[in-house]
C-alpha cells in the first residue's frame, strides 16, 4: 500500500465533528497568536540578556533588561497556552502526520517537557535576581533559559517538518529494515525555515519596544528620555532584524522553489513583500507612528506567514493525495456550540475583562480605580461564568440521567 | 487486504511508556489541583477581607499567589501539555480517538486555560493596584474559570474509563461520551481533593511567614482548615461512589491487584492529613515548614501517584471509551461513529500483514527472523502495559509467565485466554499460529537467557545481523 493511501487509512475512524476547513481556519488563526508570543518571548529574552551585559553603559540598559526579563517571563506562559489550540486543531485534520512524526522522535517530546520546565525555572531565577547591582554570573541562568527555549523550538519545528515528509517515515522508523522503537532521533530539520522564523524574534522585539514606549507614555514615573531610548532601540532592532529575516526568507524560499508550484505561488511572494513594506514603514515612520500600529503591521506579516505555512503543508501532502477536505465528518452540533459560545461568551467577557483591567491598571501610576465600563465588565465576567457553570450542570444532569436511567 | 490505521511503536525499556505518563501525570495533578483549589481559597479569603475590612489578608493571598505562579503555573501548564504529549507517544491511536470525539470540548477548555493564565497574572500583580471590589470580581472570575478547566477535562478523562452505557456507542454523540456514568463521581473526588491540596500548600505558606502577625496567621489557618476538612470529606465520600461507577474489568483489577497494594497507603494519607488539619485548626501557631513540606510530598507520593497508577491500570485493557485497546487495536464496533472493530480482521490476516509499519523483510516469518519478529510483535501487542525485560518494574511479561522457558506453555496462554478475551483486564489478542509461535519463541528465549545469566536480548541481537549482512 502506498504511503498516500496509508495516510488516509490512518485518519481517526471517528471522523471529525465539523467541516475540516473550520479546523484549518482555526488552526491558522490560533497559530498567529502562538507564534507572536514565541517571537516576542525569544526577542525580549535575548534583549534582556543583551541589556544585562550592557548595564555599565547606562542606567537605561538596567531598566530595559529588567523590563524585558519580566516580559519574557509572562510571554512563556502565554506562548505555552496559546500553543495548545493550533496543536489541537492540527491533530484533528493532520492526525496521521502529527502522530507519526511524534512517535518517531518520541524521546524528544519527553525532553521537550522537562527542558521547558528547567528553562522556565531558570528564567524565573534570572527574573528574581536581575535587579540593580546583580552579579554578572546570574546571566548564566538567562542563557540556560533561552537556550532551552530555543531547543524546544527546534523540537517543535522538527516534528512539524517530519510531518511533511511521509515518504521518509519508514526509513526513519526502520533504517535498513531494522525497527527502532527508541524515538531517540530528530530526523528532519529544515534549517532555513527554522532560522527564518526564529529570526523574526529580532524585529518582534523591536516592534514590542516601540509599543512599550507608547504604552508607558501616560506614566509620569517613566521618563521621556528612557522611553525615547526604548523606541529608538526598537526601530534599530526592527530594521536590522527585518533585513536579516529577509535574507533567511529568501534561503527558505529557494529551498521551496524546488517545488515548481510554490515558486510562483503569490502568497509566498506576498510574505516577502509584506516584510519589505514593514521595513519601509519602520524606517520611514518608526519615530512618529504609534507603536501599536506598527505592531499591528507585524501581526499582519505573521498572518501571511501562517497562511503560507499552511499552503506549504498542503503542497507537500497533495502529491500523496492527502486532502483534508475529504476527511469524513460526523457533525456534532452540541459540542460545536459549546466551543463557539464559550469562545465568544467567556473568552470575550472574562478574557476581555482581565486584559482591559491589566492594560488600564498598568498605565496608571499608583492605584487604579475601575471606571463604570471596567466595573461592569467585571460584573459581567462573574455573571457569565456563573451562568456557564449552571448551564453546564443542568444540561449535564439531564443527559446523564437519560443515559443512566433511560436504558 | 485492508491495512489498519496503526502507528509506529515507541518503547522505553524497563518502565515502558506507562510510567512516563504516570510520572508526568502525577506532577500535573498535584500542580493543577493545587492551583484550582487555591483559586477558591483566594476567593474565600478575599471575600472575607472585603467584608470584614481585613486588607492584611491580601498580603497572604499575594504571597501564596506568587508561589503558585512560580511553581504551580509553570509546572502545571507545562506538564498539562506534557500529559498530552506523553499519551500521544504512548497511545497515538487512543489519543487520536479522544481528540476526534472531544475536540470542541478541548477547545473550550483551552479558552478557559488561556483566561486562567492571564487571570493568575492579573490576580497576583494587581493586588493593591486596583480597587478592592474590582479585584474581588477578578478573583471570583479567576476561581470559576479555573474550576471550569477541571469540569471540562474530567468528562474526557472519565470517558477514558468508559461511557457507562450503550447509548454513546449507538449515537456517537459527544453529549453521551462526556456526561458518562463516571463523570460526576470523578468530579466530586477531584474537587474535594483539590481543596485539600490547596489547603496544605496554604498552610505551608503560613508556616513560612515569619514576618506576619500571629493574628493574621490564626485568621488564615482557621479559615483554610475547615475548607480542607470539608474537601477531604467530599473526596472520600465521592471516592466510594466513584468505585460504584466503574466498569466490571476495573473492579476485577482493583480487587485483585490494586487495593491490596495501595489501600493501606491511601488510608494513611487520609488519616494523617485529617489529623494534621484538625491539629492545625486547634493550634494555628504551631505550624512548621518541616512538617507541611514532607506532608505535601507524602500526599503526592503515597496518595496521588498510586491514584494515577490505579486509574491508568483500571482502564486496562482500554485507553478510551472501552473501544480502543492500549495496543492501538479497535476493540469493538461503534455504530454511531461508523467505527469497525479490528480484532477479527487481525485474526484473519495477521498483524504482520495489516500493520503499516512493519518492514518488508519481517512481514513473512522465517527461522532467521523469528526471534526478531517475535520481539516486534510483543512490543506492538503488549508493550503499552508491559515491559519486555525480565525483572523490569512495569509488569514485565517474562515474569508474568513465571520464567517459563517452554514456548508451548506461553503459546497456550495466548491461544487460550488471550485469544478468547477471557481475562477481563487484558485485550483480546487473536493472532495466526505463526505469529503466536514467534511471540512465544521470543518470550521463552528471554526467560531461557535469564536462566543462563545471559543479559543480552535475543530479539535485539538478532536485529543487529541484517545490518551487517
Amino acid at each position: 500500500m502506498d504511503i498516500g493511501t496509508l495516510m488516509n487509512v490512518m485518519r481517526d475512524p471517528a471522523g471529525i465533528p465539523s467541516h475540516p476547513v473550520v479546523f484549518q481556519a482555526l488552526m491558522i488563526f490560533t497559530w498567529i497568536f502562538h507564534i507572536a508570543f514565541v517571537l516576542m518571548t525569544f526577542g525580549t529574552a535575548g534583549l534582556a540578556i543583551y541589556g544585562f551585559y550592557r548595564r555599565d553603559r547606562g542606567e537605561y540598559w538596567t531598566r530595559l533588561s529588567m523590563a524585558m526579563t519580566k516580559s519574557a517571563k509572562a510571554g512563556v506562559s502565554l506562548l505555552i497556552v496559546l500553543g495548545v489550540a493550533p496543536l489541537l486543531f492540527t491533530q484533528v485534520v493532520y492526525d496521521p502526520q502529527w502522530y507519526t512524526a511524534s512517535v518517531l522522535s518520541a524521546r524528544w517530546l519527553v525532553v521537550f517537557i522537562f527542558t521547558l520546565i528547567i528553562g522556565y525555572c531558570s528564567w524565573f531565577i534570572f527574573y528574581y535576581s536581575n535587579k540593580e547591582g546583580a552579579r554578572h554570573r546570574i546571566g548564566w541562568f538567562a542563557f540556560i533559559g533561552l537556550g532551552l527555549f530555543m531547543l524546544d523550538g527546534l523540537i517543535m519545528h522538527t516534528l512539524a517538518y517530519q510531518s511533511l515528509l511521509p515518504e521518509q517515515w519508514m526509513n526513519w522508523y526502520a533504517p535498513g529494515g531494522v525497527v527502532d522503537t527508541s524515538g531517540a532521533t530528530l530526523h528532519g530539520i529544515q534549517w532555513s525555515r527554522f532560522l527564518f522564523i526564529i529570526s523574526l524574534s529580532v524585529p518582534a522585539a523591536g516592534l514590542y519596544l516601540m509599543a512599550y514606549a507608547d504604552y508607558f507614555k501616560s506614566r509620569p514615573d517613566r521618563e521621556r528620555p528612557y522611553l525615547a531610548f526604548a523606541r529608538q532601540l526598537g526601530v534599530k532592532l526592527s530594521v536590522v532584524g527585518l533585513c536579516s529575516s529577509l535574507v533567511l526568507f529568501l534561503w527558505w524560499q529557494a529551498e521551496l522553489w524546488r517545488e515548481s508550484v510554490l515558486a510562483t505561488h503569490p502568497v509566498g511572494w506576498l510574505l516577502g513583500v509584506s516584510m519589505l513594506v514593514l521595513l519601509y514603514a519602520t524606517v520611514r515612520y518608526g519615530q512618529r507612528a504609534h507603536g501599536y500600529a506598527l505592531m499591528g503591521a507585524g501581526m499582519a506579516v505573521l498572518s501571511i506567514l501562517a497562511v503560507w505555512r499552511e499552503i506549504v503543508r498542503t503542497h507537500y501532502l497533495l502529491p500523496f493525495d492527502y486532502d483534508i477536505t475529504n476527511y469524513p465528518v460526523h457533525a456534532d452540533w452540541p459540542s460545536t456550540a459549546l466551543f463557539f459560545l464559550t469562545f465568544l461568551g467567556v473568552g470575550g467577557s472574562v478574557g476581555g475583562f482581565f486584559v482591559v483591567l491589566l492594560y488600564r491598571a498598568g498605565r496608571v501610576q499608583g492605584m487604579y480605580t475601575a471606571d463604570k465600563l471596567v466595573s461592569r465588565m467585571g460584573t459581567l465576567a462573574v455573571v457569565m461564568l456563573a451562568l456557564w457553570t449552571v448551564t453546564f450542570f443542568a444540561y449535564g444532569i439531564v443527559i446523564w440521567m437519560s443515559s443512566v436511567f433511560g436504558n | 487486504m485492508d491495512m489498519l490505521g496503526m502507528y509506529p511503536t515507541f518503547y522505553v525499556p524497563q518502565i515502558g511508556t506507562a510510567w512516563i505518563m504516570g510520572i508526568i501525570g502525577t506532577i500535573h495533578v498535584v500542580a493543577s489541583h493545587t492551583s484550582v483549589g487555591a483559586a477558591f481559597l483566594f476567593a474565600l479569603l478575599e471575600t472575607k477581607a472585603y467584608r470584614e475590612n481585613k486588607p492584611q489578608l491580601m498580603d497572604y493571598v499575594k504571597r501564596y499567589g506568587m508561589l503558585l505562579l512560580v511553581f504551580s503555573y509553570i509546572i502545571g501548564s507545562v506538564t498539562g501539555v506534557g500529559i498530552w504529549y506523553s499519551i500521544t507517544i504512548a497511545s497515538p491511536r487512543g489519543t487520536a480517538g479522544l481528540i476526534h470525539n472531544f475536540v470542541w470540548v478541548w477547545a473550550a477548555e483551552w479558552v478557559y486555560f488561556t483566561v486562567e493564565v492571564i487571570g493568575v497574572y492579573a490576580l497576583v500583580y494587581l493586588i493593591g493596584k486596583v480597587d478592592e471590589l474590582t479585584h474581588l470580581k477578578l478573583t471570583w472570575a479567576f476561581a470559576l474559570a479555573s474550576w471550569a478547566t477541571m469540569l471540562l477535562i474530567l468528562g474526557i478523562i472519565s470517558f477514558m474509563m468508559w461511557p457507562g452505557s450503550e447509548v454513546w456507542y449507538q449515537t456517537g454523540s459527544t453529549n453521551h461520551a462526556f456526561y458518562n456514568i463516571n463523570f460526576f463521581a470523578h468530579l466530586g473526588v477531584r474537587t474535594g481533593s483539590m481543596l485539600v491540596m490547596a489547603t496544605i500548600v496554604g498552610l505551608m505558606v503560613v508556616s513560612a511567614m515569619k514576618d506576619k502577625s500571629d493574628e493574621l496567621k490564626k485568621d488564615v489557618v482557621r479559615t483554610l482548615t475547615p475548607v480542607g476538612l470539608i474537601g477531604g470529606a467530599v473526596a472520600v465520600i465521592m471516592f466510594f461512589y466513584y468505585l460504584q461507577t466503574l466498569p466490571p474489568n476495573a473492579k476485577v483489577m482493583l480487587d485483585a491487584h490494586l487495593l491490596p497494594r495501595y489501600a493501606t497507603g491511601m488510608i494513611a494519607v487520609v488519616a494523617v492529613t485529617a489529623v494534621y488539619l484538625v491539629v492545625s485548626w486547634l493550634k494555628p501557631l504551631s505550624l512548621r515548614l518541616w512538617i507541611t513540606v514532607p506532608l505535601f510530598l507524602f500526599i503526592g507520593i503515597v496518595g496521588v501517584w498510586p491514584e494515577e497508577r490505579t486509574r491508568e491500570s483500571m482502564r486496562k485493557p482500554y485507553v478510551a471509551g472501552q473501544y480502543i485497546y492500549g495496543n492501538q487495536v479497535i476493540a469493538r464496533d461503534v455504530p454511531g461513529k461508523e467505527i469497525k472493530g479490528e480484532v477479527d480482521h487481525i485474526a484473519e490476516h495477521g498483524l504482520l500483514k495489516v500493520h503499516p509499519f512493519i518492514p518488508d523483510r519481517l512481514r513473512a516469518i522465517t527461522d532467521e527472523n523469528r526471534l526478531e519478529v517475535g520481539r516486534l510483535l510483543t512490543k506492538i501487542s503488549c508493550a503499552n502495559c508491559h515491559a519486555l525485560e525480565p525483572g523490569a518494574p512495569l509488569r514485565n511479561i517474562p515474569d508474568k509467565f513465571h520464567g517459563a522457558t517452554h514456548k508451548d506453555l506461553i503459546a497456550a496462554f495466548i491461544n487460550g485466554p488471550l485469544k478468547h478475551g477471557a481475562v477481563s483486564y487484558m485485550p483480546r489478542i487473536d493472532l495466526p499460529p505463526e505469529e503466536v509461535d514467534a511471540i512465544a519463541t521470543y518470550l521463552a528465549d528471554a526467560n531461557q537467557r535469564r536462566l543462563q545469566g545471559t543479559e543480552e536480548d535475543a530479539g535485539q541481537s538478532a536485529i543487529a545481523r541484517p545490518e551487517k549482512e
